[in-house]
């Protein structure tokens, strides 16, 4: 008994036994392909069809034989010729000495034209989707179960692409899909081989075991549901929750991320980003959303198919997805090296500017993020609008060191400035220096550093810093504010602090220039450090203080104080 | 592999010469140029024949009309166009100078 099916060549109806329809389908890709897709080649592939209709009404006889079989399929092909003799005849290949299997003209990727990525039911551990691929790839399965497995321990990635593989890949479920997948298709003496292989073992075992399997494979929901039944649900709930709020979250960080690039300034921000242009952070971040978004959609539609046996997504939607994924992985990377690109050279710009002698100087911060309404220096109209919260974060920089160094007592005092940025080129990395606006104020004794620089033209993120070195002749006093410690680099303004009798309510330290560099004006505390430790080491002692006359002791044991009172009983 | 690639461009432009004298003959249907075909031993497969009658017909050599068939589909019956025709007379010219020219070479080879 053999299942049969209709079929239709140009407008017939012929019953067609299934291996002969096989046979005769990729009979009929094979040519299809052999000729290409033009309009003549339309009108050739329809000359055969009809010719190859007219054959099989001719094998029909009413009421003896009604249905084409494999023979009568084999025949007409071996009338009609295969690729390899047409290309014989049009002397095609003939340049190639490769052989009939590879074919020229409309197809130069010749290696994998017939192959297909496809999952493979008879060689699986899951799904069939390594096997696959390693048909595809013309290598062992091993070598891709090895590489998920690796995948999979390098945080887990790999599980995600496997999923995503087993439902974009298509099942490899009859011969002619299984040819292509091996890639033995391109002509008619392999898929006769292959049959004839298949028909002597393989197509009892498949009509057996086989299929059971393959249907199985057919729906992961089955197989889920069937092992872990209660527990597999409820698990599978659990990540299609999880799945869903990752989703959900993914998409309101880039909703809000994208309304920051279009001036609809908010909270949320990912920092990174700040190093891309406008039109290249869009990208960007879309890239980046769909290369985390697409898993976990693909987790999540998954899981709806078990959890509620809905239809396989569609497989051009599921193939787009996945194509995107994989752009979308690329066009990352791209960005990742393309920034870097723009970090390679550092270009440093130096300005020199001298500062009134004092005796004594006070070196404070002025925060500009702070508006003051006596201030009147330039700065302050730079800010005007801007100067509200969050916003200055894409404005304000905040990488400033200062250092101090010792001049000859004579000389006049003053400021040097080192401007640095980076960039693809030297030049670039220079223009980008020269946008930094950053200068001290003085204020007759005082001099004022603002918290953080600005950068003219809005300009990049780009590794921007300034460092300031203050020279000051031998013997000038110098105080520093508590508010500009940490931009104090070299001296520790805490050490010095330490001196103080005080410490704690301090809000400035005293230095003398020295030939040294700065010193701490105030010497240190004497001994009362000294004093502490004892106590602290006689506190660690555990100790019975006895109380005589009352009956009392107190002992102090691991931190803990027990009062005894004995009363005597009289 | 030279040999092989010599002896299809000869079959190759003798199978357009001699498909072009059967059709010059009257209509005729595909199948029936093959069976002429197969007995003159010049072609082994039917596919082969799709694609050059629809280039000379492309070509304007040859033109077709479709006819019902008393069993099965349809069939296009091919014939020869008047450009076919001055094809055909000039290729005569040809394979008369080809015959000519293989037939000395062959002699004075022999001698």
């Amino acid at each position: 008994m053999n299942r049969t099916i209709i079929i239709n060549i140009n407008s017939i109806v012929f019953h067609i036994e299934e291996d002969a329809y096989d046979t005769l389908r990729s009979y009929m890709i094979d040519i299809k392909k052999h000729f290409g897709n033009t309009a003549e080649s339309k009108e050739i592939l329809e000359d055969i069809e009809n010719r190859i209709a007219e054959m099989f009404n001719e094998r029909i006889q009413t009421g003896r034989k009604e249905v084409i079989n494999l023979d009568d399929v084999q025949q007409v092909i071996e009338q009609m010729g295969r690729v390899s003799d047409f290309e014989e005849s049009e002397g095609t290949t003939l340049e190639e000495d490769v052989g009939h299997e590879q074919r020229t003209g409309q197809a130069p990727h010749v290696e994998y034209v017939g192959k297909k990525l496809m999952r493979d039911p008879d060689d699986k551990m899951l799904g069939g989707v390594c096997s696959g691929l390693a048909h595809y790839f013309g290598i062992e399965p091993i070598w891709i179960r090895i590489l998920l497995v690796l995948f999979f321990l390098l945080g887990g990635s790999g599980v995600l692409a496997y999923i995503i593989l087993w439902i974009v890949m298509p099942i490899a479920e009859t011969r002619a899909d299984k040819m292509a997948m091996r890639g033995e298709e391109p002509n008619l003496q392999n898929f006769k081989k292959s049959f004839d292989e298949e028909t002597k073992s393989f197509s009892e075992t498949f009509s057996g075991t086989g299929e059971r399997i393959g249907r199985g494979a057919r729906t992961a929901g089955n197989l889920l549901s069937g092992c872990f039944g209660l527990i597999g649900k409820m698990i599978a709930w659990i990540m299609l929750i999880f799945a869903g709020l990752n989703l959900l979250g993914l998409f309101i960080v880039y909703v809000f991320n994208m309304m920051n690039f279009f001036g609809l300034e908010n909270p949320i921000f990912f920092p990174p980003l700040k190093v891309l242009s406008t039109n290249e952070g869009v990208i960007a971040l879309t890239f980046g959303f769909l290369a985390i978004a697409i898993p976990f959609f693909a987790l999540f539609f998954w899981l709806t198919r078990i959890l509620f046996k809905t239809d396989k997504l569609n497989s051009y939607l599921s193939l787009t997805m996945f194509a995107a994924w994989i752009v979308s992985i690329v066009g990352i990377v791209y960005y990742c090296i393309a920034a870097s690109q723009d970090f390679r050279e550092k270009s440093t710009i130096n300005v020199q500017k001298s500062i009134q002698p004092q005796e004594i100087y006070y070196f404070t911060e002025k925060d500009i993020r702070v508006l003051d309404a006596s201030e009147q220096d330039s700065l302050k109209s730079k800010f005007n609008i801007q100067l509200d919260g969050q916003d200055l974060r894409n404005y304000l920089h905040r990488d400033i060191s200062i250092y101090f160094e010792n001049i000859d007592s004579l000389s006049q005092p003053y400021i040097q400035y080192s401007y640095s940025a980076k960039g693809k080129t030297y030049q670039l990395a220079s223009e980008r220096a020269h946008n930094i606006v950053y200068e001290a104020i003085q204020e007759d004794k005082t001099l004022l550093f603002p918290s953080h620089f600005l950068l003219k033209k809005n300009a990049l993120d780009r590794d921007q810093q300034v460092t300031v070195t203050v020279y000051l002749p031998q013997g000038a006093k110098v105080v520093l504010q508590q508010e500009i410690e940490h931009k104090i680099r070299d001296i520790s303004y805490w050490e010095c602090r330490n001196n103080y009798p005080n410490e704690n309510q301090q809000k400035y330290t005293e230095w003398t220039m020295t030939n040294a560099g700065l010193r701490c004006a105030q010497p240190p505390k004497p001994k009362e450090e000294e004093e502490e430790k004892e106590i602290v080491e006689s506190e660690k002692k555990d100790s019975v203080i006895r109380i005589d006359g009352s009956n009392v002791t107190i002992e102090v044991k691991d931190n803990n104080v027990k009062i005894n009172t004995k009363k005597e009983e009289s | 592999m030279i040999a092989e690639n010599t002896q299809t461009q000869m079959r190759k432009g003798i199978l357009e010469y001699c498909i072009l004298s059967i059709i010059s003959r009257g209509e005729i249907y595909a199948s029936d140029i093959i069976g002429e075909l197969k007995k003159a031993q010049l072609l082994v497969v039917e596919g082969t024949l799709y694609p050059l009658l629809t280039r000379l017909k492309n070509n304007g050599l040859l033109s077709y009309t479709w006819k019902e068939s008393s069993s099965g589909p349809p069939r296009k019956y091919y014939q020869i166009t008047d450009e076919g025709r001055a094809v055909l007379s000039r290729l005569d010219v040809t394979w008369k100078e080809l015959v000519f020219a293989v037939e000395t070479s062959l002699q004075g080879r022999n001698d």
